[in-house]
């Protein structure tokens, strides 16, 4: 049995009200034994992680995937263990034969694990339901449209009621198309000076009113993907008080960036949903330091060319796992988050919404990151794993340097 | 968590010279003061028999034109013609990209035929930005008009009809009305206006057509026509156009013109000696009627032969701007090439 003791770690983990320099000894796999440092150093191999933070694995709620080879070395890099796969990957997750494509990739790739998330309708297209129980079956953790339309109200009506009869969770997008009416970026000044078309912040909060109403109706457990607007935050802490089975998340860059990041026509800044005001920006953070919502990175890898054009014509993401974890240390190292909050946010939370075991709990998979969190780190198209280098902080003095990456007790990264 | 450098400062040398012209916006008054001064020079060798000055002799000059607009695009054709350049027209919507060209290697191509300046229309929002910034820095781009972002040429034109037909902007009271949304030439005129010192800039039309957020322009919303035209020196009518009443912006022409179309009537609550401008081409009986398109106040054929003007002033600037940045990169990069060349004495 091979074992492992990472001492010296200050390890983090707000589950269970760890906050110590401590050893961690992990055994087949397994985290067997967390104890404070100085007691007598024992036989076994050993990493002294000089007092670095030492944190349950990142789990990515939200990740767009074309190709699994270089992205799950992206994901294991930026110390995530698991990410959600959006059903809008390549092939199109929509197939119980698609799904166990993509769960070969990731055996073979035996780095970060992915999990797909399947198509609620056929093709993506919003219209007719896709074999949803069978996706389930064959492993998908959650079913979502990406970020396609559903028909209407009541296609997602029946959605629900479909995905609660068969205790499903499904995750949706807030967005009314007519009133986003192709937008590029958030309606506000920017926009305007810009001449960009703007996405009005009441296409997310009308959309997510109706279906938070359909919530209510079904008792359909929904979790809410990517939102972007500080009004929907109250909202959701709202229906969340109100005792409705909801959850929520916001990307990395609305945490980071707003519309006047557009500003320059910097195509980089192209996201889905747009970055808003900093008004938003900061409502945003506020959920997110009082639990109210998850971080997902929203990554999606594009290529030179479908960035090189202009902004409107641009592909629209950005490319973030590499740089995820560094980039919420660095909102922490600015005090506009918590530390515990984004542990929470990123790793507990997103665990809890998937149904699985949260933190670092003895007996259960070492799934853990080391982290240097006072280090700089300064990221280059070259030195980033991701095929795509379309990232919003390359050449930024970011904090935290990731060290090492577990995967049920086994070495995915090490710096 | 802004990082970047100032879009509008992309069309400035180090010495802040003009090397493209891409909007109206950042630019010094000083900067545009030169523009008209040197437009208004042009206009008096118009009137010449001889048209021509040589300050483009031996550049070439190409049209890019992605969306068609035979007016502006014979403008600049004329413009370049007087500056003695050589000029190439390029139906883009029709050639390259149909061939699955990407945009890039379309304009890499034309470079790669010494061109000198590109004279850019294009459907997308900020495209001569990134034509100026990403594809071709080497190649003085002009902006004719970019999605609903910028129309700098325009704009420039607007200013010269006002300065002079009033002589000067300083102190004017100018209203602009219509379709503001949608329009890359109200956004120009704003900046241009403002800094030239214009005493008042009034948008008027309906909410539909009128973004809240041109107040942080500087623009001062009226949604009363009537109002707005109290104590105007200058009435600029936007062109209307007919997709605005499919998208439900508007319910008709008619009830268009009943409330924002110009009269004599409503011309008549404007000042006394107030000019009516307009970027044509015009819908008579939709935003202007003819009584007042035609009319003594109406300096509308005035703007089309100014437009001539400005396109020489601009492109003049922009490439004596454009060589003399290059100059000074490439003496920079011979420095750099031999680092010794100035110490070491008699070569080796």
């Amino acid at each position: 049995m091979s074992t492992l003791t990472i001492s010296h770690a200050q390890v983090l983990d707000p589950s269970q009200d760890l906050n110590q320099l401590s050893d961690v000894v992990i055994e087949s796999g397994l985290i067997k034994a967390i104890t404070p440092t100085g007691e007598p150093p024992s036989e076994q191999p050993q990493l002294n992680a000089n007092k670095s933070l030492l944190i349950p694995g990142l789990i990515d709620l939200s990740a767009h995937i074309n190709n699994a080879s270089t992205e799950v070395l992206a994901a294991a890099r930026g110390g995530i263990t698991h990410l959600c796969t959006q059903p809008n990957s390549k092939p199109l997750i929509d197939t119980p034969a698609n799904v166990s494509l993509l769960q070969q990739a990731s055996e073979k790739a035996n780095l970060s694990r992915l999990l797909p998330i399947g198509a609620l309708t056929q093709n993506l297209e919003g219209d007719q339901l896709a074999n949803m129980y069978s996706l389930k079956q064959a492993g998908c953790v959650a079913l979502s449209n990406a970020r396609a339309p559903i028909k209407n109200a009541l296609v997602l009506r029946r959605i629900m009621e479909y995905a609660t009869t068969h205790d499903m969770l499904i995750m949706l997008t807030a967005e009314d198309f007519d009133l986003s009416a192709n937008g590029k970026m958030h309606e506000g000044p920017t926009a305007n000076r810009l001449g960009l078309t703007g996405i009005a912040e009441i296409a997310e909060t009308t959309s997510l009113a109706q279906q938070l109403l359909l919530v209510e109706l079904t008792g359909c457990r929904v979790h809410f993907s990517q939102l972007s607007c500080g009004r929907s935050v109250d909202m959701i802490r709202q229906a969340q008080a109100q005792g409705l089975p909801i959850t929520a998340d916001v990307a990395i860059a609305n945490l980071m960036f707003t519309d006047l990041d557009v500003n320059g026509f910097d195509s980089t800044f192209y996201v889905q949903p747009p970055l808003r005001s900093e008004l938003d920006r900061q409502a945003l953070l506020a959920g997110v330091n009082d639990g109210t919502l998850a971080i997902c990175s929203n990554h999606s890898a594009q290529d030179i060319a479908a960035k090189k054009a202009p902004f409107a014509a641009a592909e629209p993401g950005m490319s973030i796992l590499d740089t995820w974890l560094s980039m919420m240390l660095t909102l922490v190292h600015k005090g506009e988050l918590e530390l515990s909050s984004a542990i929470n946010a990123s790793s507990l939370l997103p665990a809890k919404i998937l149904g699985m075991k949260e933190g670092l709990q003895l007996n259960q998979p070492a799934n853990l990151v080391v982290v240097n969190q006072d280090t700089e780190v300064c990221y280059s198209a070259e030195s980033m794993a991701s095929a795509g280098k379309n990232s919003p902080v390359l050449g930024d003095i970011l904090m935290g340097e990731v060290k090492l990456t577990l995967s049920s007790g086994r070495e995915i990264f090490r710096a | 968590m802004t990082r970047h450098s100032d879009p509008t400062q992309v069309q400035l040398t180090a010495d802040g010279r003009l090397k493209h012209f891409l909007t109206t916006e950042g630019l010094s008054k000083t900067l545009l003061t030169e523009i008209l001064d040197l437009a208004d020079s042009f206009i008096s060798t118009q009137e010449r028999a001889v048209k021509k000055v040589p300050l483009l002799r031996g550049k070439t000059v190409v049209n890019l034109f992605f969306e068609n607009s035979t007016r502006t695009r014979s403008t600049f054709e004329l413009a370049a013609k007087r500056l003695s350049a050589d000029i190439l027209n390029l139906d883009i919507a029709r050639s390259a990209t149909s061939k699955g060209e990407t945009l890039m290697d379309t304009l890499w191509n034309l470079e790669a035929m010494y061109s000198d300046m590109f004279v850019v229309r294009h459907a997308d929002s900020g495209a001569a930005h990134f034509i100026a910034e990403q594809v071709t820095p080497g190649v003085a781009i002009i902006n004719a008009g970019d999605g609903r972002h910028a129309h700098p040429t325009q704009a420039m034109l607007d200013m010269l009809t006002i300065r002079r037909h009033k002589g000067t902007i300083e102190g004017q009271v100018v209203a602009i009305v219509g379709d503001i949304l949608h329009s890359r030439v109200a956004r120009s005129q704003i900046h241009a206006l403002l800094t030239l010192g214009a005493k008042e800039i009034r948008v008027i039309g309906p909410a539909t057509l009128i973004p809240k957020e041109m107040e942080d322009l500087g623009a001062n919303i009226y949604f009363d026509f009537e109002q707005g035209l109290a104590e105007v020196d200058v009435v600029i009518m936007l062109r209307l156009q007919k997709e605005r009443m499919s998208d439900a912006l508007l319910p008709s022409e008619g009830e268009y013109f009943k409330l924002y179309g110009l009269t004599e009537a409503k011309l008549a609550l404007a000042k006394p000696d107030a000019i009516v401008m307009h970027p044509g081409p015009i819908n008579r009986g939709v935003e202007i009627d003819s009584a007042v398109a035609d009319g003594a106040q109406s300096v509308i054929l005035n703007q089309v032969s100014y437009g001539i003007a400005v396109r020489m002033a601009v492109m003049a600037m922009a490439m004596s701007g454009q060589v003399a940045e290059q100059q000074s990169l490439a003496a920079k990069k011979n420095e750099s090439d031999s680092p010794q060349s100035a110490n070491s004495g008699a070569p080796a």
